[in-house]
């Protein structure tokens, strides 16, 4: 115990020096807290806006489905699956919050004179307002049997507007022309222009009865999880499920939107970069100042060591006022980052005088950027602040222990 | 392309005295090279036609047949009307210019197909709505050229090599078109794409006298990209230069009234 007194008494021996040091390593942890805050906002954001836009956390298909999207490709193969009760089983998971059947189709949507290529997505109202928010639940509310949304861009190509009639002709799954007339419900903005281009919605019986498809057959289930980042964990958990259809493939965000997935790993590997950078800044502030104070106390130290205390002691001494030097940072740094922190996540970093309306990685970014805590990556920067300051403590305590009692004795007395 | 013509008069005035339906003396010119493929070209159009045809569409899912009545005049109009199945009937294409409009009896709606579209399926068949506008203008969007003259599975046969011209709006990047010598029936085309992959190869075969012309009754395109799948046509029958009265290609003829 008389080791951590005399380091807690050692730290205030210079207290200017020593509250410097301290604001240092405040600062820095202030920095990180704020760093790694308005990061994982953008982690949050891009992966609310890239999933919950259309994808969802996870999806289920045929397993030859994607990339080409072909129409026989169903789930459970041609003779599809009793896909409402694999729907009932799949919310019963206490992950997931919401599923969505879907079946995609691509044809010709014409006004008469006026036509435009369309992917046509069949989507059931009640469950596609849960999962997605391309468009919103008033909307797909509207979707009546018969009905069609179209997405604003399409709706002008067509010169169509709400109550018009549309016909729709596609290369049905039967080798026949499909052919039918829908009544325009809505017209939707989702948001991305390309999609206002080129999609319209319908009822999954009525894209069915289009495509030719029997009820059985659709195309992709859309699940929303509670935590997006555990979602490898949560389509493990689905794949082992009894009873699933033949030939499918449990697929995650990380699957489906690769570049949002790559850059979030990137984004992750320059904050760990500049946390590093950081945490190294700080602890050579904290070695300047444990070599001031162990040079200037050669002489004591010597002494110390002539009267016979442990040499083990002497250096747990020094790293003790280390450690204190640090946790006084530590502490002063939460408190200005929690600050910041309130600020961020409640006001957030308008971004728009820099960037403008902004699209990255798949997703569309709000102009207004909001922290939100990564505790994890917090803590990870408190221990490394720690263990670089003790290192950085080590050095100069292993030098002076080491100096020869005799030699130490003679030093100069700087105090 | 008439200064290399005048080297050879002797052979330039025999073709003119024979006609270009002859076979040609030697290695023809660039010149003859496009005659050759322009009566290709023209073989089952005439001034005008009018024919019936089975369409035999198979896939990997399905495989189906239709009947069409096909009217054509010129290299500009056409129209097709599905006769059979009886689910079908009454489906047809009107092709006017660079105008395609689908008529759906089902709906009882007509379509224009927008540009957008050209390359979408017609009809569900392997072609492209695009081919119906395109096909007769070889000539006009291709530089042609003999690329090989000789024997192949036994017959003697020219190999043309079309490229684009500049300009040319075209989808493919080369075209080898094979015809046999003797009386120049084409036996294949094979289109690239424009990166140099072979994209689909169209056969021909069945050579029949039709209206007092030999002609490919048969004609079989498959697709490359997917090994099985074809779409065939067989001429049942095929009248040339009939008058054709100038309503039929007009959208009310297009709906059957």
């Amino acid at each position: 115990m008389i080791v951590v007194r005399l380091g807690w008494r050692n730290l205030w021996r210079n207290s200017r020096r020593s509250l410097i040091t301290i604001a240092g390593i405040a600062f820095a942890f202030a920095f990180l807290i704020a760093m790694i805050g308005l990061a994982r906002g953008l982690v949050v954001q891009l992966l609310r806006n890239g999933t919950e836009l259309m994808v969802g956390h996870i999806q289920i298909h045929d397993r030859d489905y994607l990339p080409d999207r072909d129409i026989y490709e169903t789930v459970g193969n041609l003779e599809g699956h009793d896909w409402p009760r694999l729907l009932e089983r799949l919310e019963r998971h206490p992950q997931i919050l919401a599923v969505s059947p879907r079946v995609f189709g691509f044809g010709l949507l014409s006004t008469g004179e006026q036509s435009a290529g369309a992917q046509i997505i069949g989507v059931d109202p009640r469950h596609e307002a849960e999962v997605s928010r391309l468009v919103d639940a008033n909307a797909l509310a509207k979707l009546r049997p018969g009905s069609l949304l179209l997405g604003v861009t399409l709706a002008q190509e067509l010169n169509a507007s709400e109550g018009d009639e549309v016909a729709a002709v596609t290369q049905a799954a039967d080798g026949t022309l499909g052919n039918e007339l829908f009544k325009v419900a809505g017209i939707v903005r989702t948001g991305l222009a390309y999609l206002d281009r080129s999609v319209a919605f319908s009822r999954i019986d009525d894209l069915q009865l289009l495509l030719a498809l029997e009820p059985s057959r659709i195309h992709e289930i859309a699940i929303r999880i509670q935590d997006p980042l555990g979602a490898a964990e949560v389509g493990r958990q689905i794949s082992q499920m009894q009873g699933l259809p033949t030939g499918i493939v449990v697929q995650t965000w990380r699957d489906l939107l690769p570049q949002l997935s790559e850059y979030l790993e990137l984004a992750g590997g320059a904050n760990a970069f500049i946390i590093g950078l950081v945490v190294i800044f700080a602890a050579f502030g904290v070695l300047n100042t444990m070599m001031m104070a162990t040079f200037e106390r050669i002489r004591e130290i010597g002494m110390l060591n002539s009267f016979g205390m442990r040499p083990a002691l002497i250096t747990l001494t020094i790293m003790l006022e280390a450690l204190f030097l640090a946790l006084l940072g530590l502490a002063a740094g939460f408190g200005v980052g929690a600050v910041m922190m309130h600020y961020f996540s409640v006001y957030g970093l308008d971004l728009t005088r820099w960037t403008g309306q902004l699209t990255m990685v798949q997703a569309r970014v709000d102009p207004v950027l909001k922290a939100a805590w990564n505790w994890n990556a917090v803590i990870g920067a408190a221990i490394s602040l720690c263990v670089a300051t003790l290192i950085a403590a080590y050095l100069p305590a292993r030098r002076a222990v080491r100096v020869d009692p005799v030699e130490a004795l003679r030093a100069p007395v700087l105090q | 392309m008439m200064c290399r013509n005048m080297r050879y008069p002797i052979v330039t005035l025999l073709l003119i005295l024979l006609g270009a339906t002859s076979a040609p003396f030697g290695q023809p010119s660039q010149k003859e090279a496009r005659e050759i493929i322009d009566k290709v070209d023209r073989l089952l159009r005439g001034d005008s036609s009018l024919g019936w045809v089975e369409m035999t569409v198979a896939t990997r899912q399905w495989k189906r047949t239709t009947e069409l009545r096909i009217w054509s005049e010129g290299t500009e109009k056409v129209l097709v009307r599905v006769e059979a199945p009886k689910k079908d009937q009454g489906t047809a294409t009107l092709r006017v210019g660079d105008n395609i409009w689908n008529y759906l009896p089902k709906i009882d709606r007509v379509i224009r197909i927008p540009t957008s579209m050209m390359m979408a399926s017609w009809m569900g068949s392997h072609f492209t709505n695009d081919d119906l506008v395109k096909d007769s203008r070889l000539i006009r969007d291709y530089d042609i050229k003999i690329d090989f003259e000789g024997t192949r599975d036994r017959v003697e046969v020219y190999e043309f090599f079309l490229t684009p011209r500049p300009e040319a709006p075209v989808v493919w990047g080369r075209i080898i078109y094979q015809i046999r010598k003797s009386d120049l029936m084409p036996i294949s085309g094979k289109f690239y794409g424009e990166d140099g992959q072979l994209k689909r190869v169209a056969n021909f075969s069945e050579y029949e006298t039709m209206d007092g012309r030999l002609v490919p009754t048969r004609m079989r395109m498959s697709p490359e990209d997917k090994p099985g799948e074809y779409t065939e046509m067989k001429y049942k029958e095929l009248d040339f230069d009939v008058k054709i009265p100038e309503k039929v290609f007009s959208l009310n003829s297009l709906r059957g009234s």
